[in-house]
């Protein structure tokens, strides 16, 4: 199988190389069960992250454990937008956004709880890899529904094009 | 609910028209999981080689407890994703949402249990439904089920299960 060599702080990979779409290949990059990567990860991004910054969004699932890491050794609280309601929450704020990508709708569900911890604070958003931006769009649009302001985007990697907006460790290519 | 020096009041959910039962969110909660897996590592059964979950709530439990044991772990996906290779299924009667959940394992993971000592680890255990499926994902990968861990037990269940506190089932 073709990889891709990554370097993560002091952790390094092979990610394989996975045809996505007819003659559009990635590195697969998976933080799920991989301890070390989302904890060398997870350490340098929460240095990255501005001061003024109150309050980390995840989308689940793939970055939800580099959140808590990034959450732990920063001290700026989490919070994980869903993509699907739970009949536990309460008064949850549903938005039906088009994805960008792939022109499909896709739901984010954001418990009313977790509301007034965005309301009037400056987010980071925190995902493994900005691709096509799609997901980062959805995110920043429900957040500046509920009156937040993203203030960073934090990610691992970019991929395919270059992001300047994306406080990232590194950089993907897309494989043609 | 105190563990360790964290104390929680939890949250109560109605299930049914039986009553309601208390309900434990590790997620953006960084405190209280490092708290429990603090404890939890001590229960994690001796011969272990790998951890087993399932998304989403145990996921930063889980992270905590292979970061401090040094025992990696593999996540099970509720959603067939399109990068999975060869992943192995199965259905599970789930008790909290009152249907069937499927349950789907990447081959690439799935190979990672092969001739290992798993243990299953999850944030609460009812019934064990879960866990039991997620048993017969270990074997059918390969590896050898080494014991069940959970946070919290809730309810009655036939497994042998070490975990740290109970909940009670209805309140």
């Amino acid at each position: 199988m073709k990889t891709h060599h990554v370097q993560v702080g002091t952790v390094s990979r092979e990610l394989p190389i996975v045809e996505v779409a007819p003659g559009v290949s990635v590195a697969l990059f998976n933080m799920l069960g991989d301890t070390e990567v989302t904890e060398a990860a997870g350490k340098a991004l929460a240095q990255l992250i501005p001061a003024d910054v109150d309050i980390l969004v995840t989308p689940e699932v793939k970055a939800l454990s580099l959140a808590h890491v990034i959450s732990r050794e920063s001290g700026k609280p989490y919070i994980v937008i869903r993509k699907t309601q739970k009949p536990y929450m309460v008064d949850p704020v549903v938005r039906e956004v088009v994805s960008i990508t792939t022109g499909k709708p896709q739901t984010l569900v954001l418990d009313g709880f977790d509301v007034d911890k965005i309301r009037g604070h400056k987010v980071a958003i925190v995902d493994d890899v900005v691709s096509s931006g799609g997901t980062l769009h959805s995110i920043s649009q429900i957040i500046q529904e509920v009156g937040g302001e993203v203030a960073a985007v934090i990610a691992v990697f970019t991929e395919g094009q270059e992001r300047p907006e994306v406080t990232a460790l590194g950089h993907l290519p897309l494989f043609t | 609910m105190t563990v360790g020096a964290v104390s929680r009041d939890l949250p109560t959910v109605r299930v049914g028209s039986t009553g309601r039962v208390p309900l434990v969110e590790f997620i953006g909660d960084p405190e209280f999981t490092n708290a429990v897996a603090a404890e939890m590592v001590a229960l994690i059964p001796a011969g272990t080689d790998m951890l087993l979950s399932v998304v989403t709530n145990a996921l930063p439990l889980v992270h905590e407890l292979s970061d401090r044991s040094g025992i990696p772990y593999v996540v099970v996906r509720k959603k067939r994703r399109t990068y999975m290779q060869d992943p192995l299924i199965v259905d599970v009667p789930s008790m909290t949402m009152g249907v069937a959940e499927t349950l789907w394992l990447d081959g690439p993971h799935a190979a990672r249990l092969k001739g290992k000592q798993v243990t299953v680890v999850q944030d609460v255990i009812a019934s064990g439904g879960t866990a039991q499926a997620l048993a017969r994902l270990t074997e059918r990968a390969g590896g050898t089920v080494n014991g069940f861990l959970a946070a919290f037990k809730q309810g009655e269940t036939s497994l042998p299960l070490h975990f740290l506190q109970e909940l009670p089932k209805r309140i």
